[in-house]
Order: C-alpha cells, then structure tokens, then sequence
C-alpha cells in the first residue's frame, strides 16, 4: 500500500490508527475472560449481604480507595504485615474492583476481625484519637447518619443484571444454598434485603449504639468482612501458585 | 509540492479556541489550587474540617478532573481546533458543533466536580464521573471527531500534517477508552449510582487499560500533537525530521496500549499479562525519546533562542521533562523496581514529572505562542513569562524531589526487617516519617501554582490589549 | 474461545509477536527511508506549519 494514500485519505488514517490501538487491549484483556484460570476455585466467597453492601457503597463514596489498598502482594513482608496474599477469586463479586494504587494508609485487604467493633467506630470518628499520627481524615458523619437503605433492592437488582449472583426467585434461592449455604443464601435474597439488612444490623452492634441504624453499620460491617471469607488453613501456598 | 495560499484570519473559527483559551486558564488556576488544598489536607489533616465535601476523598477527584479533563481538555480543544484550521486552511466545517463541544465539556466539568464533592462517583480512578455525566462526554466526544475529522476532509492542503495524526488517534483512543471503562449498570434511571459490568481481575485490568492509556494518549500523544506545530511555529523552523516523526506516530500509538498492566504488577492478574506489559513499557522508551530528539533538534543552529526566548524555553524544557518520565515510567514498570515503588508517592511524583512538567510546560509554551495571534496582538509582560517559567520550574523540582524521598523512603520502611526477622517499622512510621516531605511538596505545588496565577494576569493584559477583528 | 488459550503461552506469543512486529518495523522504515525521492517529498511536508503565516 502506498503510503502518501495515508497521508491524503482521512479515512485510512483513522482504520490504521484504530487497528494499531486495538491490538493491545485485545491480546491483553479479552482472555481474561475466557480463561478459567484467571480466578481460583477456592471454597468461601460470597456476595456481600445488603448490609455489607451499603457499606462498600460508603466506603467508595468516601474515596476510601484513594489512600487504601485491598490487594497485598507476594511479598514476605507484606504476609508479616497484612496476611496471605489476595486472591483474584476473593474479589469477583467486586464490582467494581477495590484494589487501589496508593497506600497513604495500610492496605485493607484482610482488616476484617482485626480491631473490635468499638475500635472502628472510634477510629473512624477520630481517628487521631487513637493513632495520634494518622493523617486520616475524621468521619464524623457516618454515625449521625441513618442509613438510606430504601433502594436496596435495586442496588442488588442492577448487582445482579452484571451477574452477581443475588436470587429473586426460590429456585434461585435453593441454588445458592448449595453453592453458600443455607445461613448466606438467605442474606442474597433480594425480597428479603430489609429485613436482613436491619436483623444483621442489630444482630452485630457494628456503630456500638444498638437504637440506631447507621452509615456506620454498613460501613464496619463491611470493613469487618474484608478478607475473611476463605479460609487458608484449608489450602496448601502451592494450590494458588499455579493460578499466577 | 503543497499549496501555498495567502490566508487571513478570517476564514477561521477562531471563536471557540478563544473560548477554550480562556477555560483552560480557569481551570488550570482552580485545578491546581485544589491540588495544592489536597496536598496540604496530607501533610495537615485538620484541613479536612470534618466537612463531608471537602474531604481528601472527595476533593482528590476533583483535582484529577479539573487539572486532566478541565485544563487538559480545554487546552486541546483549543490547540487542536487552532491546528487543524491553520495546518489545513479550512474553516471548521460546523460553528454549532464547534460552540456544542465548548458548552458540553465545560458542563461535564463541572457537572463532574458537583458530582465528586457530593459523593456520586464509580470509584474507578479518573473515571469517577457517574453514568448520566459518561454518556454525556460520550456525545461531546463523537460530535468532536465528526467536527475534526470533518475538517480535514475538506482541507485545502493535500497534505494531513503530522500533528493532526496524534489528535486523530487521540480523539479515537479517547473514544475507545471512555466507552469500555464506563460499562455500567445503573441503579435507576433516576439514580446517580451505578454498578460496573466487570468485576475483580477483569475489572482492574479494563480500568488500568484506560487509566494508562488514558495518559498515553490524553496526556502524552494529543500533547505532542500541540509540540509538532508550536515547536517549529515559535522556533521559526521545520521539525527536524519528518520521517522520524511518523515513525515516531506509529510506533508510540502501537506500542501504548499493552503497556497499561503495569500498573498491577504483582497483584492477582495472570502473570503472563504483567511481563508481557512490563516488555513494551521498555520499549516505549525508544518512540518517546525519538519524539524527544525530534522536538528538541528542531532548534538545532538557533540555540541562543534557548536564552532569548523564554517561550521557546518553557516548550524545550516540556520535551526534557518528557524525555526524563518517560524514562523513569520504563523503569519504574520493571517488576522488582515496581515491588518497591508501587503504592508509595514515587509514582504520585512520577505522575506530576509529566503532568506539570510535560503536559502543563508545553501547554504554557504553546499558548503564549497562540493567544496573541487569537486576538491579533502581542504578549503584555516577557518579564513575566521568564518569571512564571522560573516558578514553574522550582516548583516541579521541589515537588518531584518531595515525592522521590519519600516514595522510596515508604518502600524501603514497609519492607524494612529486623535482627529477629520482625518488620522493622509500624505502618504508622512511614506515615509519620513523610510529614515534612508531604510540606516540601505543597510548597511546590504553591511554586507552581503562583505561576499559573501570574499567567493569568499575563494573558488578562494581553487579551485587554488586543481585538479579535481582523486587523 | 479456546484459541484464546495459544495467546497465554509466551512460547507462542513472543514468536509471532515478534515476527509481525519486526516485519511491520521493517516496512514502515523502508518506506521512510528507502527512496530518496520520497523521503525529499516527506521532508517537504514538514514546512507545511510554517506556511500559514498572516502575521
């Protein structure tokens, strides 16, 4: 092909521009897809409940990503520090991903279970109350907020048109009490999510004050979530190894 | 060969650019006076006020959109707009679609900052802006492309110039991008929420894909797009080499779009993606400092214009900042440099080594080059552009040194072991050990900053000074 | 999707890359630099900016 038909044909132009910049992305992110390898086959993760999920809504609100990580690497002493390394299988019901670029803070990844309830809440009303040299900003809103919950069910609607797996129907509802059990399946019924979302609220006293129903309900309950829902003792280092 | 016609000012839309010029001024000054508030939020967390809207959080997106898509944006409608006319000598072949693409950006911008501030946002790293505010920027964007390309269809000069190939690709890459990152599924249609049709692994990947990409070919190629004319315009001389600059076209549109995975080395995507883009981050090098070379030789045989022109040297000093990122960029993609340097401020510096340094200089050079000619008239101060290069330049130098010292330092501390093989440091440390590097950093962001005050006035004078009818 | 496989193994992914790189490489240098009369004719093009000067 002569190259001066480039040049004088504004419509050459732009296929060629458009095939040289596709190729990338191509080669690079469509398998993801399609091959199974990507995400490990590990017994645990679920969808998040509707309480949960109210919380990951705050926590993107906030910008939490912007300081904090949820992703730790293979590295010695981020396994000191943080925990086992993140698995791919252990954000795929996360939409969107929350792994973050920039650690101004400590990586979230597996902050579940590690301080009390109380702790967070405090921490995150002030938290240079308890780690005087943090430069977090105060939350001080989240606990004299009530928490909106009357869209739930769209939200795990539209979570469930991306392919979530959140049941609308009894046989739906039986499949995931296989696949999560009977105790979780329940938490993924979407005629159900106030009524879970408030029982599971009262039930954990995540803001410490069991009158309200709070943003920081959500927000702690999703926090005290994080990274515990696969269970390494389970797994020997070599069975995620070949998934890398 | 090409067609010499006498032209006048007349014949162009010169309206829009004027209209373009200005915004970009307006959020230069409001994006960076964020940057500056957000910086000093790190290094003063009382700053945050316990108020919802101001939190660094919110307030960080805000910086990104106002400085990337406000400032950036603005100025390369402008530019490209101002290009594509005068390199084509023809009018922009539509003054509604033109005057539509200038309301529609600057609406999206602040429609976007309302947006951030209020807490509407997809999480997505310079992709916050919810879905009504995406298929709005869906539609100025392809009424860009009709209105670009239009114009070159129907250009006097059989020639496209080089120039206009990189606002080409940019404008396509851009189109690319925005679509395929903002995949979503909304609440309701009445809802400002909104949930992304891709999950996890494959969602990381598709959102580093576009926030690479996003600099490749926001920030870097459109950008040198506006150098392969204002270079050789203000020097007064032909690009060096011609044929070295499409090589250069080809090569850096090619080779940008595997490279985006490097922003996730190490983390749970499959390994053979991770080296496969840390292998084309290296070869990046070598379209960039091809680019680099190009533009700087351009002034080779009028070098005294380096001392003489402090517009020429605001425009030479973008292209070494240039070349000095988009080494470090390859560097910093090489898996054991990355283990240290991920998730620390080095990038946070890196990021700003080309932003202010690259985007932002060359941005300065080539519209004390421009706006004069938009309102037929001369710059008001040269005094004043020495100056605002000299702010420019300490406050680059200050911020970029701030973010190396403590970027490393991070790393270094996280990774840090004692005798008894305990980590050495709490988290805590690190964060406490960056307080006086996170003020060095403000204070370079208020360097750079004051300059762009200065400007302003600069151009405020200048345009008082000048009329837009055809002398 | 299968296919999509082959393009995971870097033993067969780096070959052909390669190839098709080196080979699109090449064309476009020799395109650029292998006659001299159309390298003279792209070098006149980069005047084109310097051409529309009214002032």
């Amino acid at each position: 092909m002569k190259h001066d038909k480039i040049e004088r044909n504004v419509g050459i132009l732009i296929i060629l521009t458009m095939l040289a910049i596709s190729a990338g992305g191509l080669v690079e992110i469509v398998p993801l897809f399609f091959i199974k390898e990507t995400v490990e086959k590990v017994d645990g993760v679920h969808p998040y409940s509707p309480l949960e999920l109210r919380g990951r809504d705050i926590y993107i609100r906030e910008g939490c990503y912007l300081c904090h990580s949820q992703m730790i690497r293979p590295f010695r002493d981020e396994a000191l520090r943080y925990g086992h390394y993140s698995l791919a299988a252990e954000s795929k019901y996360d939409h969107p991903f929350q792994w973050g670029s920039k650690r101004t803070g400590p990586d979230l990844a597996r902050v579940g279970g590690k301080y009390s309830n109380d702790w967070h809440t405090q921490h995150l009303t002030a938290p240079r109350s308890l780690v005087p040299q943090s430069v977090m900003p105060n939350y001080p809103w989240l606990i004299k907020t009530d928490l909106d919950y009357s869209d739930i069910q769209g939200r795990m609607k539209a979570l469930r048109v991306t392919g979530v797996p959140y049941s609308t129907s009894k046989a739906e509802f039986d499949k995931n009490v296989k696949e999560f059990g009977e105790e979780t399946a329940k938490n993924l019924h979407i005629p159900d999510a106030e009524k879970n979302l408030i029982a599971q609220a009262q039930a954990g006293n995540y803001d410490t004050n069991p009158d309200k129903l709070t943003e920081m309900d959500a927000l702690v309950s999703y926090l005290q979530l994080l990274g515990t829902m696969v269970d390494f003792r389970k797994y020997d280092d070599d069975y995620f190894a070949k998934f890398r | 060969m090409t067609t010499t016609s006498v032209t006048n000012t007349e014949q162009y839309n010169y309206d829009v650019i004027r209209k373009f010029a200005i915004m970009t001024l307006v959020w230069g000054v409001v994006g960076m006076l964020v940057g500056v508030y957000i910086a000093s939020e790190l290094a003063f967390p009382v700053l945050n006020f316990d108020i919802p809207y101001i939190t660094f959080g919110r307030l960080r997106p805000v910086h990104t959109g106002a400085v990337i898509f406000g400032f950036g944006g603005s100025a390369l409608f402008a530019t490209s707009y101002y290009i594509v006319q005068r390199t084509c000598q023809a009018r922009l072949f539509s003054s509604g679609l033109a005057s539509f693409t200038f309301w529609g950006w600057q609406s999206i911008i602040v429609l976007a900052a309302l947006g951030d501030v209020m807490g509407y946002t997809q999480g997505r790293e310079y992709a916050e802006m919810e879905w009504p505010i995406d298929l709005l920027i869906e539609v100025v964007w392809v009424a860009y492309l009709v209105l670009f390309v239009g114009t070159l269809m129907k250009r006097k000069q059989p020639h496209i110039y080089v120039a206009n190939w990189f606002f080409v690709a940019f404008i396509l890459a851009t189109a690319l991008l925005h679509t395929f990152n903002n995949l979503a599924v909304p609440v309701s249609l009445f809802s400002m929420k909104s949930y992304s049709l891709f999950a996890g692994a494959q969602d990381a990947m598709t959102q580093w894909w576009y926030g690479h990409n996003a600099v490749g070919f926001f920030l870097t190629a459109a950008f040198l797009g506006m150098m392969y004319y204002f270079v050789p315009k203000q020097a007064g001389r032909p690009v060096y080499s011609y044929r070295l600059s499409v090589l250069h076209f080809w090569a850096i549109i090619f080779l940008y779009m595997w490279a985006g995975a490097h922003h996730l080395h190490w983390t749970a995507i499959p390994d053979w993606t991770s080296t496969l883009a840390a292998t084309f981050s290296i070869m990046l090098l070598l379209p960039s400092w091809g680019g680099m070379v190009n533009g700087i030789l351009t002034l080779s045989g009028a070098w005294d214009k380096m001392r003489t022109d402090p517009v020429i040297r605001f425009l030479i000093v973008a292209l070494s900042f240039y070349g000095m990122s988009t080494f470090e960029g390859p560097v910093m993609s090489l898996k054991d440099v990355n283990a240290l340097s991920h998730y620390t401020d080095w990038t946070i510096g890196h990021v700003h080594s080309g932003a202010l340094g690259w985007v932002a200089m060359v941005t300065f050079g080539s519209f004390y080059h421009m706006v004069p000619k938009l309102w037929n008239t001369k710059m008001f101060s040269n005094r004043l552009i020495n100056i605002h290069f000299w702010l420019a330049t300490i406050g680059i130098l200050l911020y970029i040194t701030a973010m190396w010292i403590s970027g490393i330092m991070q790393g270094l501390m996280w990774r840090a072991f004692d005798d008894f093989g305990n980590l050495q440091y709490a988290f805590i440390e690190s964060v406490a050990a960056a307080h006086n590097l996170y003020i060095m950093r403000a204070i370079g962001g208020l360097f750079f900053l004051s300059g762009m005050v200065l400007m302003c006035y600069n151009m405020y004078k200048t345009i008082k000074s000048g009329t837009t009818e055809q002398a | 999707m299968e296919w999509l496989m082959w393009f995971t193994k870097f033993e067969n992914t780096k070959p052909v890359s390669l190839v098709i790189f080196f080979v699109l490489f090449c064309g476009v240098i020799v395109y650029l630099f292998g006659s001299k009369q159309r390298g003279a004719q792209l070098e006149s093009f980069k005047n084109i900016p310097l051409q529309d000067d009214d002032i």
